[in-house]
């Protein structure tokens, strides 16, 4: 009993903590505002962003893009999923497989994917399809780096059991492998889709017709800084509420 | 060492002049060194010997799971390099799917033989209760003991009933009174199934309790120091375990066995001695 309630202090204290820290900036930020120090509306006032959100929340426009965007992101998410998981399970169960592909692995994912955007255009289009296969590309690399981490801690006797069984390589994979690495597979899904998220938005701002990331080039020539501010934060929302999502499955 | 000759035709289960060693060069390991006897159809047979001495190396042989090994283990025509159909294997370690109930853990097996599901529950429930965790069907192996997560392994195993069974030390993580229960439980399938028996083990009351024969091991090297015939009669149950027969079996074998053990327990200390030493 005096365990909990300690707990549920120290939880009160941490919230109490986190509100002071979005007040202190809130202020700072309304403070900037009204200083007048920043040109023009750099630094909008608090309220008109608000306006600006509200507005934004119903507007077809928005939904119109969003709806781009998320189809995007899912579609790359998804094949970079398959793609990196299968990869991952390849190169962590055949060790000749790891040495020979493991610095191909490493060295390549750091590399940003953006500088591959061109060559995305020229293969598929100024369309969805280029901003999906850069996104591919970006969740494939953490998926089957988390996959492959994943598969080297899997409890070695219950390959034992799975192939005293006389288990075939689908059943291998499907009943031992994948619920063995359900975490790590969860979480490398987890950075694949931030990777993912960013690769699509980043490939919208530079050459799109729809989208999010058009959305905000065009609010941004507009100058419509209220604007490109409301929708910067409904897009921390909805990808940290799926961020959330994918992390709740992913704990044990 | 006589006894081997005798492979006779019913033989189940051959194991021929089998070696093994691990590593390379200087760090050659011998765990099993031209061991060879052979079990009998329907015949419940136990290997005993100290820690160390290459019983589960010679487990993991036998399953097919270490399939890298000179000498031969062959069952029928057929020389084992792989997981044969007709072994079942129940593993020293704890082996239970964490992600998986009790009942699914023990339907495992039937389910990637394509078993349809009631049926599949119908015999995983069977199995279940015959070691004791009926009240436990829907719980992960995460809510059980490690002599309960033991006894679903088991079960586990007994429910894609192999022809021959093997046994790597399954009842180490149990209390006395259950590994004896548990002990009856296994002889009554093996007795109805006339299921051919490997018992993995360095429990000498429990090898007496439940083999037709016993095979003793020395310490590293491990050689097949003797083979002991239990005479004991069937259908046998744990109260054998208080009969003078018995007793003077577990004295008989222990006197081997206390060799081999000391030589084990000196050579550790020498190991332990010499790290002191450079340390
Ligand atoms: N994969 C391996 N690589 C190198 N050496 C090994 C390997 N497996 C076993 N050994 C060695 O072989 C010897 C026998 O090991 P094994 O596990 O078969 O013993 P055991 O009789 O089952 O012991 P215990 O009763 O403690 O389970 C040991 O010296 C061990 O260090
Ligand atoms: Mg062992």
């Amino acid at each position: 009993m005096a365990a909990a309630g300690k707990i549920s202090v120290a939880s009160r204290d941490v919230l109490a903590l986190r509100l002071l820290v979005a007040l202190v900036i809130f202020g700072a930020w309304e403070a900037m505002s009204r200083s007048g120090l920043f040109y023009g509306e750099v630094v909008p006032s608090l309220l008109k962003i608000g306006a600006s959100l509200m507005k934004l929340l119903v507007d077809p426009i928005f939904y119109r893009n969003l709806q781009v965007t998320t189809v995007e992101t899912i579609l790359a998410l998804a094949i970079g999923a398959g793609a990196g998981i299968t990869t991952g399970i390849a190169l962590g169960a055949n060790r000749f497989l790891m040495r020979a592909f493991e610095p191909y692995v490493y060295y390549l994912s750091p590399t940003p994917r953006i500088i591959l955007f061109p060559v995305m255009i020229m293969w598929f289009g100024v369309g969805p399809a280029s901003k999906i296969a850069l996104g591919a590309l970006s969740a494939f690399f953490a998926i089957a780096l988390s996959t492959a981490a994943g598969m080297r801690q899997i409890d070695p006797v219950l390959i034992r059991v799975g192939r005293s069984f006389r288990a075939n390589i689908w059943q291998m994979a499907m009943k031992i492998y994948l619920p063995a690495m359900r975490v790590p597979i969860l979480n490398g899904i987890r950075l694949g889709m931030g990777t993912a998220i960013i690769t699509v938005l980043l490939g919208e701002t530079k050459l799109s017709n729809q989208g999010l990331g058009y959305l905000i080039m065009q609010v941004y020539t507009r100058f419509d800084m209220p604007g490109l501010y409301a929708l910067l934060i409904m897009i921390f929302v909805i990808a940290g509420a799926v961020n959330a999502l994918i992390g709740h499955f992913a704990r044990d | 060492m006589a006894s081997n000759m005798n492979q006779s035709a019913e033989a189940a289960l051959v194991i021929d002049d089998v070696v093994k060693r691990f590593g390379r060069g200087q760090e050659i390991v011998t765990a099993v060194d031209h061991v060879s006897f052979s079990v009998k159809q329907g015949e419940f047979v136990s290997v005993i010997g100290p820690s160390g001495c290459g019983k589960s190396t010679l487990f993991n042989i036998i399953g097919g799971l270490l399939g890298d090994y000179e000498g031969a283990v062959k069952i029928g025509d057929e020389r084992i390099s792989a997981p044969h159909p007709a072994v079942g294997m129940v593993f020293q370690e704890e082996s239970t799917f964490p992600w998986r109930t009790v009942i699914d853990n023990v339907a495992f097996p039937l389910e990637l033989q394509g078993v349809a599901k009631s049926e599949r529950i119908d015999r995983a429930h069977h199995f279940i209760d015959m070691v004791g965790l009926a009240s436990f069907e829907k719980a992960f192996p995460s809510q059980l003991s490690g002599g309960m997560k033991q006894r679903v392994s088991i079960a586990r195993t007994l429910v894609s009933q192999p022809k021959i069974l093997l046994m790597d030390e399954p009842f180490a993580a149990l209390d006395e009174q259950t590994r004896l229960l548990l002990g009856d439980k296994i002889t009554q399938i093996q007795q109805q199934l006339n299921q051919t028996t490997l018992l993995i083990t360095h429990n000498l009351t429990e090898a007496v309790q439940l083999s037709d024969r016993i095979v003793v091991m020395t310490y590293r090297p491990g050689r097949v120091k003797r083979i002991v015939n239990i005479d004991l009669p069937r259908p046998r149950t744990s109260d054998v375990v208080g009969s003078d027969a018995f007793g003077h079996y577990v004295a008989e074998i222990w006197n081997d066995l206390r060799e081999e053990a000391s030589r084990g327990m000196a050579d550790s200390e020498s190991a332990a001695s010499r790290r002191a030493a450079h340390g």
